[in-house]
């Protein structure tokens, strides 16, 4: 397609002509906003018709249009940090489950301030006992290490090749949502074993929760289950780490990537 | 398909001469599948709006492809099979290769068990975290006001949230500030610059959140925190500034024919 912007189907101003409630008008503008960064149109029509008459070609690739065939190999590593990230979260999600059959997420157990709780047990136990299972950790803490960095890179990547341009604002939102999701997804993670370091992470977070106003309270007793730490944040940490996040996180990866199949590679050169 | 080149009874192809009425104005659809307008049309509120946008938004595409250039043909590529699929097996089995690797040389260690009753001379987070770690010790630019006897407005901790919902807030709204078709720093200066700027904060800031390692003044550390990203991002500025013209000059020149730079 021809690069130049075309105005001869403004439909900002078909919007101006129609003469519509607020409303309506800010449904068409969301509407207008997405399709054109998405082409809803062409797959709305897909799922009306369930086969694909629409217009999917394969247009000719950037390194062949540009003849950039020998000169942008070596960035390759950069343009695979994404998958990367994937690979390193998959390996976290199985080396975690297995984790999970030996993890008890309990502050029982504990005769006075500062004795091993269950929880604390349970991860000497899978690092002493288990076969295998210091390893096991080790596996899932490097690997959720490479995909917090892997995700980091990405994003730079991203950044400064400026691939986070007209059409694809919506994909670099989801990405700092998923940023953020992951950094969540570390804490918790952190605060799993019961060690002082993660009572003391988790402390910083409550603080920081009840410094918020209005919302600030509330958001302490969902997180961490009241405003001193105890079992309520331990079961709350662990829930969030095996059952919400996962969830969320692996739902949101398969938007943004699908995303990116649907626009395509932003032009690497 | 109908193609309009092809010649005629006569041998002319002039569309004008034909008595059949030429090629319909549209690709005919498939008989079983009604065409979008014969679809059950939409008669009122935002059911019909969405409707009419959509026949505005085919019609764009149709006008579009019409008045492209653009030749279409197949992708003359590196193959899937077995090219790019061995290429991706390399990558991904070097990848937790390392993973593996580093687990092995470098396993997590136990800690002691948690105790609330004594609060650990260093407190940290795992790496990532550093860089909002050391958001939370911004305390000594926490502006006071005069009138409330140099009372602080909000709490340090808030000060250091509010500092992190600025940071998500700039990084969210970086697509819609940067427009154009821009793609390579050197086209860009100064938003490379801010890319710069940012990253060394982060590892600045990370280095303020450890502060207890470093044998360097408090004050000093908190100056540097500051005064380092801005001037990588001047250095920054200025390389890609001079780069800029050699760079530009070694351009693909088709490239620049297509995207102008702005």
């Amino acid at each position: 397609m021809s690069l130049k912007k075309q105005d001869d189907m403004d439909h900002n101003a078909w919007l101006k002509s129609q003469d519509l409630t607020a409303i309506e008008t800010a449904f068409l503008t969301t509407l207008i906003w997405l399709d054109k960064r998405l082409r809803i149109v062409d797959y709305l029509e897909l799922l009306e018709t369930m086969y694909y008459r629409a217009n999917l070609q394969m247009p000719k690739s950037h390194t062949e249009q540009y003849d950039l065939d020998n000169k942008f190999w070596y960035w390759y590593p950069l343009y695979s940090l994404g998958s990367l990230s994937i690979i390193a979260y998959l390996l976290a999600a199985v080396s975690g489950a297995m984790l999970g059959f030996y993890y008890a997420p309990s502050t029982a157990g504990a005769a006075a301030q500062g004795d091993p709780t269950a929880a604390y047990d349970s991860m000497v136990m899978i690092m002493q006992d288990v076969q295998f299972g210091f390893m096991l950790r080790s596996i899932h803490r490097w690997a959720a290490q490479f995909m917090v960095a892997a995700v980091f890179l990405h994003m730079l990547r991203v950044y400064f090749t400026g691939a986070y341009k007209e059409p694809r604002e919506v994909n670099w939102i989801l990405g700092v949502v998923l940023i953020a999701l992951t950094l969540l997804f570390g804490f918790s993670g952190y605060v799993l074993p019961w060690k002082q370091l993660s009572f003391w992470a988790a402390q910083i977070g409550v603080e920081l929760a009840l410094a918020t106003p209005i919302v600030g309270e509330w958001a302490a007793q969902l997180l961490f289950g009241g405003f001193t730490l105890g079992q309520a944040t331990l079961v709350r940490m662990y829930i969030l780490h095996v059952f919400v996040l996962p969830f969320v996180v692996t739902a949101l990866i398969a938007i943004h990537v699908g995303i990116v199949w649907v626009q395509g590679i932003a032009e690497p050169h | 398909m109908t193609d309009e080149t092809t010649p005629m009874t006569d041998g002319g192809t002039d569309e004008e001469a034909r008595t059949d009425g030429g090629p319909p104005a549209t690709v005919p659809p498939d008989d079983e599948t009604p065409t979008w307008s014969e679809r059950k049309e939409r008669s009122q509120g935002l059911a019909q709006l969405t409707y009419q946008y959509f026949e505005r938004s085919r019609r764009e595409d149709e006008d579009l492809r019409a008045e492209s250039t653009y030749v279409e043909r197949d992708v003359l590529g590196f193959p899937t099979w077995p090219h790019e699929t061995i290429r991706n097996l390399a990558i991904t089995s070097f990848f937790l290769g390392i993973i593996l690797l580093v687990a092995s040389i470098l396993p997590s260690h136990f800690g002691d068990p948690a105790n609330p009753g004594s609060t650990p001379a260093i407190i940290l987070p795992d790496w990532y975290l550093y860089w909002s770690f050391g958001l939370l010790k911004l305390s000594p630019i926490n502006p006071e006001l005069a009138v409330l006897g140099g009372n602080i407005i909000v709490s340090n901790e808030l000060y250091g949230l509010i500092a992190h919902g600025a940071i998500f807030g700039v990084i969210t709204l970086v697509p819609f500030l940067n427009k154009g078709n821009a793609r390579r720093p050197v086209e860009e200066p100064g938003w490379a610059a801010l890319g710069v700027t940012g990253v060394i904060l982060a590892i600045t800031l990370a280095a303020l959140a450890i502060q207890n390692f470093f044998p360097v003044p408090l004050e000093l550390l908190f100056s540097l925190t500051f005064m380092l990203p801005i001037a990588g991002g001047v250095i920054t500025y200025a390389v890609l500034k001079t780069m800029r013209e050699g760079y530009m000059y070694d351009l693909n020149r088709r490239y620049y024919m297509l995207r102008p730079p702005k």
